[in-house]
C-alpha cells in the first residue's frame, strides 16, 4: 500500500525537478566538504615540493613511491591501534554487559550517564590531566612513598596505551550496550533451561547477538586511535610516533604538502576499505542474526 | 613622553617575576604540545582580541602614518610576545584595532600565510625563513617612506644587515635570542657547558632525565655542533653520523617536545634543550635552574616583523611596525616578553633586572661561536626525513 502511492506521487509531474531542488544542499554540503578536499589531497599527491616548502604542480607519482619511507610510522600505528582497541574491548563488554543486563531503573540512566560525561571536558583537557598525574608528582611519588623508586609512567608506550583506552572508551561501550539492550532476554532464559552456564550463554548467546555492537564499536575506536595525534605527543612524549604526527609533520615541520598528501591519501584509501569490509560485515552479521531469531 | 620613561610602564622587578610566573608556557611551546594548527584555529576563535581575521576594514586606507589607516590590523605572532598595553596604545593613537594570532611555530605562520587570502598584515619569523619567503614572494619589501621612525644608527650591527636579509630590505628585528641548556643544579651537579656534554649526559648520567625539543633545526642542529660539525650542515656523512647519534640517545630521553617548561618544573626532567625565554622564566620561579649558552656553539635567532604581501591592511601595517620598534616601545616590549632586543637605544632603556640579567643579555663573548640557521637548513629535505627517521625509530 505505502509503496503504490510513493509511485503514484512520482509519476506527477513536477516532481522529479522538487525533488532534486530538495537534493541539492546535501549533495552541495557533500561536494563542496567531502569531495572538493579530497580532490585538493589527491591533485596536491601527484605534484611535488617546491624548493622553499609548500606545493608545486606536477604530474609525478615519486610521493607514492616514497610512502616507503613511512613504512615504520605506518605498522606502529596498526600494530598500537589493534593492541588498544582489543584492550579497549576487554574493558568495555564487561562495562556494558553489567549496564545493559545487570542494573535496572534509574541507576541504569544514571550509569550511562557517568560514561558520557567525561566527554563534556575537553579531550585536550583530560589527556592534560593525565600528564599531571603520570608525571613525578603523580602517581610515581606515590609510589615511591610505597618503595617504588623512580618509576617512569609519564612518556612510555603504556601512557600512550592508557590515555587512548581511557579516551576511547565510551565509544566502545556505548554501541555495545545498546546492541545488548535490544536482546531479547528469552533468549538467555531459555539457554539457562536448557542447561548451559553462564560462560556458555554469554559465548553462544550473548556474545553473538552483541556481535553488530561490537563490531561498530571496534569501528568506531579503530578508526580515530588510526588519526590519533595528540596523545603520542601528550602522553608519549613524542617519542611514540603515529601516523597521524607523520602527517603532521610533513605539512607542519617540513612543509612538503605533496608528500603528506600522498601519505593522507593511503590513509583515506585504507580507511575506506575498512569501513567497507565494516558494512559488508555487519550486513552478513545482521542477516545471520535475523535468520537464527526466525529459527 | 620624550623624557625619561613612561612611569605606566615601568615594572618593579616583583611584578615582573610575577608577570613571569603567570606565563608559564614561553613561544614555540605554546602551539607545539597543543595540537598544533587546530589548536591555533581554536584558540584564534576563543580570543576575544581576534575576531573575524577577514573583516575588511571599513574605511579606505590612504597611505602614510598620518591618513586613514583602517581600523583593523591582523598580527600573526609568538605566544606572550607583545605587551598589552603596547598594542593598546597604538589602538589608541591611531584607531586600528589589533588582531593577534598566536603561532606556536614559524612553520604554523607559514602554513597560513602559503595558502593565502590569510588576511595577515604582519608575521613574525623567525629568521631562517625569510629568504624563501621572499623567493617565493610571500612578504613584501618593506618601504621605508612609511617608516619615519627607523634610525639605523639604533640597531645592533650584530643583528642587522644579516646574510638572511642584506639590507634589512624585507625585515626589522622584533626580538632575538638563543637556543641553550637549561638544567636543574639541584639534580645536574658537573657542570654542563657545551653541547658535546650535553649529548654525552643525556645518554649516560641522566638516563629519562634530559629532553630535546621538537624542532628539527634546534635540536638535530646542537646534536651536529656536539660532534664538530656546524649548525646548519647538510653534508650527508656529517647528517648521517648526527641521526646515528640521536636515533641511539632517543629511547634514553625523557621526550622530545618543545613544551620545555612544565617537565623542568616538575623535575620530571633535568636538563633540556630551551630557548631563551624559557632560561628566564623557569629561573625566575627555580633558585637552582640555569640556562646557559654552549660554549661549543649553536643557534642564535632573531624573530622580525615582516610585511604579507597580500596584506590587507597595508598602511596600518607600516604604522605599527614604524610605531613599535620605536626605543620606548622596543623597550616596553621587551621588559614584557624578556627576549632580548636587537636595538640598542630600546636595551639603553630597560631596567636594571632585564638589561643587566645573563640569560637576556649574554655576554657578546658567549655569541661569537653561535650561528644563525639558514635557509638551506630549513628547507633541506634530506634533513626533514633525517629528523623524521629519528622521531619515528624505535
Amino acid at each position: 500500500m505505502p509503496r503504490t502511492s510513493r509511485v503514484a506521487q512520482n509519476d506527477r509531474p513536477g516532481r522529479g525537478s522538487r525533488a532534486a531542488l530538495l537534493v541539492l544542499p546535501a549533495t552541495l554540503w557533500y561536494v563542496g566538504f567531502l569531495v572538493a578536499p579530497l580532490i585538493v589531497l589527491a591533485i596536491m599527491s601527484v605534484g611535488v615540493r617546491s624548493p622553499n616548502g609548500g606545493y608545486q604542480p606536477a604530474l609525478t607519482l615519486e610521493q607514492f613511491a616514497n610512502l616507503t619511507t613511512r613504512i615504520t610510522p605506518l605498522t606502529n600505528t596498526l600494530g598500537l591501534a589493534a593492541l588498544n582497541t582489543f584492550i579497549c574491548l576487554l574493558v568495555a563488554f564487561p562495562v556494558a554487559y553489567t549496564l545493559a543486563l545487570k542494573v535496572r531503573g534509574n541507576w541504569k540512566l544514571v550509569l550511562v550517564a557517568l560514561v558520557v560525561i567525561p566527554f563534556w571536558t575537553s579531550f585536550l583537557i583530560r589527556t592534560y590531566a593525565w600528564m599531571t598525574l603520570l608525571g613525578a608528582n603523580g602517581v610515581p611519588r606515590i609510589l615511591g612513598w610505597v618503595g617504588f623508586e623512580d618509576v617512569q609512567l609519564l612518556n612510555t608506550p603504556f601512557a600512550v596505551s592508557l590515555g587512548i583506552v581511557y579516551n576511547y572508551l565510551p565509544l566502545m561501550v556505548l554501541p555495545i550496550f545498546v546492541s545488548l539492550e535490544r536482546l531479547d532476554r528469552s533468549f538467555m532464559e531459555a539457554s539457562r533451561d536448557l542447561g548451559a552456564g553462564p560462560v556458555a550463554t554469554i559465548r553462544q548467546i550473548v556474545l553473538p547477538l552483541a556481535a553488530p555492537g561490537i563490531l561498530s564499536g571496534i569501528v568506531l575506536v579503530f578508526i580515530p586511535i588510526m588519526g590519533e595525534y595528540l596523545i603520542p605527543i601528550l602522553l608519549g612524549g613524542g617519542k611514540t610516533y603515529f601516523l597521524g604526527n607523520a602527517l603532521a609533520d610533513l605539512f607542519l615541520q617540513s612543509r612538503n604538502w605533496p608528500f603528506g598528501s600522498a601519505l593522507a591519501t593511503l590513509f583515506v584509501i585504507g580507511m575506506v576499505v575498512l569501513v567497507a569490509g565494516y558494512l559488508a560485515l555487519s550486513r552478513r552479521l545482521v542477516r545471520a542474526g535475523r535468520e537464527s531469531s526466525l529459527l | 613622553m620624550t623624557n625619561g620613561r613612561d612611569p605606566a610602564r615601568r615594572r618593579d622587578p616583583a611584578e615582573i617575576t610575577r608577570l613571569a610566573i603567570e606565563r608559564r608556557m614561553s613561544r614555540r611551546t605554546f602551539l607545539a604540545g597543543t595540537g598544533a594548527g587546530i589548536g591555533a584555529l581554536a584558540l584564534a576563535a576563543c580570543a576575544p582580541s581576534s575576531g573575524a581575521s577577514n573583516a575588511p576594514s571599513a574605511a579606505p586606507s590612504s597611505g602614510g602614518a598620518t591618513g586613514n589607516l583602517g581600523d583593523t590590523l591582523n598580527l600573526a605572532t609568538w605566544p606572550n610576545y607583545h605587551s598589552q598595553e603596547v598594542l593598546d596604545a597604538f589602538t589608541s593613537l591611531t584607531g586600528v584595532a589589533i588582531n593577534v594570532g598566536v603561532y606556536g611555530s614559524t612553520e604554523e605562520m607559514e602554513a597560513k600565510i602559503r595558502a593565502g587570502n590569510s588576511g595577515i598584515d604582519v608575521v613574525v619569523p623567525s629568521n631562517y625563513a625569510i629568504e624563501g619567503w621572499v623567493a617565493d614572494g610571500l612578504i613584501e619589501e618593506l618601504d621605508y617612506g612609511k617608516l619615519p621612525s627607523f634610525v639605523k644608527a639604533d640597531w645592533n650591527a650584530r643583528f642587522m644587515d644579516q646574510a638572511f636579509d642584506k639590507g634589512n630590505t624585507v625585515s626589522i628585528p622584533k626580538n632575538w635570542g638563543t637556543t641553550g641548556i637549561a638544567y636543574r643544579s639541584s639534580k645536574v651537579t658537573e657542570p654542563v657547558t657545551t653541547w658535546k656534554q650535553f649529548f654525552d649526559a643525556a645518554g649516560t648520567t641522566y638516563d629519562g632525565k634530559a629532553m630535546i625539543v621538537d624542532h628539527q633545526i634546534s635540536s638535530f642542529g646542537s646534536a651536529a655542533v656536539a660532534m664538530g660539525y656546524s649548525l646548519n650542515t647538510i653534508d650527508p656523512t656529517e647528517m648521517a653520523a648526527v641521526e646515528a647519534m640521536l636515533t641511539a640517545l632517543k629511547p634514553k630521553l625523557f621526550a622530545i617536545s618543545s613544551d620545555v617548561q612544565p617537565p623542568l618544573r616538575a623535575l620530571d626532567t633535568w636538563l633540556s634543550i630551551a630557548w631563551t625565554g624559557d632560561g628566564v622564566q623557569v629561573g625566575r620561579d627555580n633558585e637552582d635552574a640555569r640556562y646557559v649558552v654552549a660554549e661549543d656553539g649553536g643557534e642564535l635567532w632573531i624573530d622580525s616583523y615582516t610585511v604579507a604581501a597580500d596584506a590587507p591592511h597595508r598602511d596600518a601595517a607600516y604604522a605599527f611596525i614604524d610605531y613599535i620598534t620605536q626605543p620606548e616601545q622596543a623597550a616596553a616590549e621587551t621588559e614584557y616578553c624578556l627576549f632580548p632586543h636587537a636595538n640598542d637605544k630600546a636595551t639603553a632603556l630597560l631596567i636594571d633586572e632585564v638589561k643587566n640579567n645573563p640569560v637576556i643579555y649574554p655576554s657578546a663573548d658567549s655569541l661569537v661561536a653561535l650561528e644563525y640557521a639558514v635557509n638551506a637548513t630549513y628547507n633541506s629535505p634530506e634533513r626533514a626525513e633525517a629528523w623524521a627517521r629519528i622521531k619515528a625509530s624505535a
